[in-house]
């Protein structure tokens, strides 16, 4: 899977629909919102994979597992293409 | 199978060795995993109970309790506990479950063992609270379950591996076909059920340091020990350096320790908030590595494929108010012929009884009273069993948590996130267990909104009192070929209780229940398709609660408004005199200059005032005072509706029914408090008669002031004759 069209730093929110892409950093400003994050297994240097996008929010896989997320949270994640192309 | 894992060292493990049998004498065992990951289920394979479950996460919301027989014979408790994603509790429903993981419930006693729920296509997810209770030194057995799901998946798991390096038994299971059930109640009743591996994962060198100097600290001055002071230390050093001010129970020293750490792990680039979920993730990833195998997927999921068009930011909404409309229509279609042959039923067994009993006092108490208050409720059992129905499926196939991310926009601009459809949306059914459900919302203001405008939304015992009104005043009429006047009139109401319920939320969360913005996040399960016993037997226990309510409150009820609305005795009067001049007419006259400006009279005073119990009450009080109102009417071979229609006001001569007022009487009862249960449930969750009376005030001032704008709205535009 080539990762072309993922910037080097970028938010999930403008990450490229249908690419894995790792979590660099989370910076939501909720502390207690960060942490459920990284709970979930959105924490940094994890796989995470956007699917879909809606009205206002998006649909992605970590694990193997769907999270329902809206455009401002998936703003506070900062993605990054992974070393080698994978599945989220 | 696998034999029993090494590891056992807590003091559990040493009670359980002295047993002659090397059996565990589990007083209680409870069942923990992640939310959605088949606990229910599991629970009612385990106990033969019939616990609600269904396909989103938070069905569970509070402990429920069940026996668990083991083939040696022994009893246990299972206790059935709120899904958690971690020990670190955001959410009141969370909260329940790690206060009695960690013995902190004064109501509940630590259990003797605990066994955690694996979703087996979400391993990596399911051992972080595995690997948390495993610190916990909490004797545990692992469910791996859903084995067939992930089998499906291509997802190969090692169970050998997995039980080497969390030193636990790990018992695969599916339990929505009770396989591998008897194996976990084996392994539950042996003894080599005790705590496994401890503290595998390992911090970074220098976090590491830090957080045993920090231990040390907490052992000086607050003597924590074990566990507990290696979570606080942990929590300190990921806390924000500008909270450690206001941390005042802490002692001076240690607070400027914790400071002195923050500097040295930032000036080592060392992320304090993210370090010990990462380390333990990274064990987690390590593990997986070794004991889990996923083939690579071919193409798209059906999920994703059903995702793509019902969360599609068009075509989402359309199927969604699609969904609504079938609802509310085939409520009135599909019931009407079981609606009709109930009513025969009883309208035969009124005759019977007519022709068995003599006339007198007895015979008007049983036909007139008793047998006409509960048909008149009882004739709807087929629409509740069809909303539940319906309900039931939404909520099993998967597609509820997506209706809360469609909804998520329209929450958001209200105020409250997309969480707080799913608790509105429950109480479509019932306020009681929609309450209940704000219980997943972790932020208190946004749960406090949901919970205030939650019996907004209508409830299925406002279905009798709209149908009852609908089919007797509302023309049955063609819209668009495909709907009907009757259908569309009943989803407006709906509409209204929703439209009520985001109105009075965006004006709490406007005022005194400011907050920050909501944000969404929430775990979308997959589809599948509805199980038929698990749909049925939540609609059979409805139905029977339904029925219960009938045959008890509703009973009593008729019997009581009977003798109120045949006493004092009038003889020789007309029965609209006699009724007019009963104690139960003299209430209603009492309270109708109140209600007169909404268009109601004295008849309809007394179903409002009956109903303050449960709303279904207002049908049952018609049913038996119009029963009582056409005494010559033997056995009741016209419907209530017809009787509703047909009566006029004796002194005026005009129909004390109209559209009008039945519009008016159920946009009354769309926006009433008019559930005692209700009231009793948010006392529960509020703790404190502050809210309950606050909601009670705001709704009935809500449901007054509509009413009253919309009966002089329809006067004003001639549709008062």
């Amino acid at each position: 899977m080539t990762m072309t069209n993922v910037q080097p730093h970028t938010t999930l929110a403008n990450a490229p629909l249908g690419r894995a892409v790792r979590i660099t950093r989370l910076h939501h400003p909720r502390k207690e919102i960060a942490t459920r994050l990284r709970e979930l297994g959105m924490c940094e240097n994890a796989l995470i994979r956007c699917v879909l996008r809606g009205n206002g929010n998006m649909i992605c896989e970590v694990q193997n597992m769907r999270i329902g997320l809206d455009n401002r949270l998936a703003g506070s994640i900062m993605v990054t293409a992974p070393e080698e192309a994978g599945t989220a | 199978m696998t034999p029993p894992a090494a590891g056992c060292r807590t003091g559990l493990f040493r009670t359980v060795r002295k047993h002659p049998a090397g059996a565990l004498k589990a007083r209680t065992v409870a069942l923990v995993g992640n939310p959605n990951c088949g606990k229910t289920t599991l629970f009612n394979a385990l106990t033969g109970l019939r616990q609600r479950v269904g396909n989103y996460p938070g069905v569970t919301v509070e402990k429920k309790e069940g026996r668990l027989a083991l083939q040696d014979g022994i009893q246990c408790t299972l206790i059935d506990l709120p899904g958690t994603y971690s020990l670190l509790a955001s959410a009141p429903d969370e909260q329940i479950a790690t206060d009695i993981l960690l013995g902190r419930a004064s109501h509940t006693a630590r259990p003797d063992l605990v066994v955690c729920v694996v979703d087996a296509c979400n391993i990596e997810r399911s051992l972080y609270l595995v690997s948390q209770l495993l610190d916990r030194s909490v004797p545990l057995v692992i469910a791996l379950n859903m084995v067939d799901a992930a089998e499906r998946n291509g997802i190969t798991v090692r169970l050998r591996v997995l039980e080497r390096e969390l030193g636990v038994r790990v018992v695969p299971t599916v339990a929505s076909k009770r396989r591998g059930v008897e194996e976990l109640k084996r392994v539950i009743g042996q003894g080599a059920c005790a705590a496994g591996k401890s503290r595998q994962w390992r911090l970074p060198e220098p976090v590491q340091r830090e957080c045993d100097e920090l231990i040390g600290l907490l052992d000086e001055h607050h003597q924590l020990k074990g566990p507990d002071a290696f979570d606080e230390a942990a929590a300190l050093l990921a806390t924000d350096t500008a909270d450690l001010e206001r941390m005042v129970r802490y002692d001076p020293v240690l607070r400027d320790h914790v400071r002195r750490d923050h500097q040295r792990l930032e000036f080592l680039g060392v992320d304090r908030r993210s370090v010990f979920v990462e380390a333990r993730y990274q064990w987690i990833r390590t593990l997986c590595a070794e004991a889990v195998s996923q083939e690579p997927r071919n193409g798209d999921t059906l999920t994703h494929r059903i995702d793509r068009i019902v969360t599609h930011r068009v075509w989402g909404i359309v199927i969604f108010a699609g969904i609504m409309a079938l609802l509310f229509q085939s409520i009135f279609t599909w019931a009407a012929l079981p609606m009709a042959w109930i009513h025969d039923g009883f309208d035969a067994l009124s005759l019977l009884l007519t022709r068995i009993i003599p006339p007198g006092d007895l015979r008007n108490l049983l036909v007139r009273g008793a047998l006409g208050g509960v048909a008149a409720v009882v004739t709807f059992l087929p629409q509740i069993i069809l909303l539940f129905l319906f309900i039931g499926v939404l909520e099993d196939s998967g597609y509820m948590a997506r209706a809360a991310f469609i909804m998520d926009r329209v929450m958001g601009r209200v105020g409250l996130h997309g969480k707080s459809f799913i608790p509105l949306l429950s109480s479509f059914a019932c306020a009681i267990p929609g309450i209940m459900a704000t219980r997943t919302i972790e932020n208190s203001k946004d749960r406090l909104a949901t919970m205030l405008v939650a019996p907004l939304m209508s409830c299925s015992a406002r279905l009798p009192v709209y149908t009852l009104l609908i089919a007797a005043f509302i023309p049955a009429r063609s819209v668009l070929g495909i709907f009907t006047a009757a259908g569309l009139t009943l989803l407006s109401m709906y509409g209204l209780g929703l439209f009520a319920a985001l109105g009075m939320a965006w004006l709490f969360k406007k005022t005194f229940l400011k907050s920050s913005v909501p944000v969404f996040l929430m775990e979308l399960p997959e589809y599948k398709i509805p199980s038929i016993r698990s749909v049925l037997v939540q609609v059979a226990e409805r139905a029977y609660s339904f029925l219960h309510r009938a045959g008890t409150i509703i009973l009593g009820a008729s019997i009581l408004l009977w003798f109120l609305a045949s006493y004092p005795r009038m003889d020789g009067a007309l029965p609209a005199q006699r009724l007019q001049h009963s104690y139960a007419g003299l209430a209603g006259r009492f309270i109708e200059p109140v209600i007169r400006p909404l268009g109601f009279d004295w008849k309809v005073g007394i179903g409002l005032v009956s109903s303050l119990l449960q709303r279904e009450m207002f049908v049952s009080t018609m049913g038996t005072i119009y029963n009582i109102d056409n005494a010559n009417d033997e056995g009741g071979q016209a419907s209530l509706r017809d009787r509703m229609n047909s009566d006029r006001d004796p002194a005026t001569g005009l129909p004390t029914f109209t559209a009008l007022t039945a519009v008016c009487l159920m946009v009354y009862y769309v926006l009433a408090m008019q559930c005692l249960s209700t009231v009793a449930v948010m006392r529960r969750e509020t703790n404190s008669w502050r809210w309950p009376a606050f909601q009670i005030a705001y709704m009935s001032a809500l449901a007054y002031g509509v009413t009253f704008v919309v009966y002089r709205a329809g006067l004003w535009l001639g549709l008062g004759g």
